[in-house]
């Protein structure tokens, strides 16, 4: 075990139950990179639904809520309510945040609410066995597509920034060190990050979709459809090309939710005091 | 130059993925012969004179079993 994992994982519960060569365990070591860095262990607090990604924050040693399937964006928002000042990450995957909790990531991007949500898309859904999710590219051939999946993916990026969150990022399991970066950015931003994350997932999209099960070939695969890119204003063109632009999309500053409660709360109190209320 | 002491690998969690081995650029790994605890055949450090202490085998590990120890030797005295 590396010093990063001696320091912060649940030793009780290891091993990982991720299948050889699967993206997750790395996302738990940037993750876990990034918080050693920015020294904000004590701060923590997890939330989680249900998939193979969804067990990502449960052999991190912090404070963790594992919900309901696709749930865990409110039980995140119950957290921040009560505990203004933890910093609450999200971890999901492509179906549990897009598919089953999919308003509730677009209403808790919208009220900008200060969280991390890290979407881990590996194109299916994988922990049942591999069935169609929303973000299975066109043409897939899945358990419960096996002539071809006719339906468009969705994009978990362009969802975020319509619905109006502050910070929006892509990366690969491809990209740790960068991957890294992007996580001390979002734990530190003040607002609604979004982070997705694209896995490898051998077992199901590496044999049913990509057509290999090895580890290193869906690496390979990740390295060679992932471009960066700094200026967003370029995804379109490499979108065109069949490729998945990655980097940094998004950062701006405006009114965090929590705050703006904590205000309204203490306005309402001084006008009831003025009126000499009991308030 | 940067070099390795010696790389660790945690043979109570190996599952011999060998993802470790592709990102390596300087052939540090191959596939080796033993057995880890759960029963998945470990890489083994072959050339370790080789190695640039780059990280990127310790970060792409997705069991966070890999531990790289820099030569700490000649530091003192560049």
């Amino acid at each position: 075990m590396n010093p990063l994992g001696e320091k912060y994982l649940r030793k009780s519960f290891l091993p990982f139950l991720f299948c050889p060569g699967c993206g997750d365990g790395m996302i738990v070591q940037s993750f876990l990179q990034a918080v050693d860095d920015l020294g904000v262990a004590d701060d923590l607090a997890m939330a989680a639904g249900i998939g193979c990604s969804a067990w990502i924050p449960v052999y991190m040693h912090f404070d963790v809520f594992k919900g309901l399937h696709g749930r865990a964006i409110p039980a995140a928002i119950g957290l921040k309510a009560s505990r203004p000042s933890r910093k609450v990450v999200v971890f999901t995957g492509d179906g549990d945040g897009l598919a089953i909790g999919g308003l509730h990531l677009i209403h808790a991007a919208r009220r900008n609410i200060d969280m991390t949500v890290v979407i881990v898309n590996n194109q299916i859904y994988a922990m049942t066995g591999g069935q169609v999710a929303p973000s299975t590219g066109v043409g897939s051939r899945t358990q419960t597509t096996p002539y071809g999946n006719l339906e468009k993916p969705l994009d978990g990026c362009k969802i975020a920034i319509a619905s109006g969150a502050t910070m929006v990022s892509r990366w690969s399991t491809a990209h740790t060190r960068q991957l890294t970066r992007t996580f001390k950015k979002a734990l530190n931003h003040k607002g609604f990050s979004f982070v997705e994350v694209l896995s490898q997932c051998p077992v199901q999209t590496g044999r049913y979709i990509l057509g290999s099960g090895s580890p290193q070939f869906n690496l390979q695969w990740l390295k060679d459809n992932c471009v960066a890119v700094k200026d967003p204003s370029q995804w379109g063109e490499i979108e065109a090309q069949g490729k998945i632009p990655v980097g940094d999309i998004l950062q701006i500053e405006k009114p965090e939710f929590m705050e703006e409660v904590q205000r309204m709360n203490q306005k309402v109190k001084e006008e009831a005091q003025a009126k000499g209320g009991d308030r | 130059m940067k070099g390795a002491e010696r790389i660790e690998i945690d043979r109570r969690y190996c599952k011999g993925c060998l993802l470790c081995q592709y990102v390596c650029e300087f052939d540090v790994f191959e596939p080796g012969q033993e057995r880890s605890a759960l029963d998945y055949l470990m890489p083994r450090v072959a050339k370790i004179e080789n190695c640039r202490v780059c990280g990127l085998c310790e970060t792409h590990c997705p069991d966070m079993v890999l531990t790289v120890v820099a030569n700490t030797e000649g530091k003192e005295n560049p």
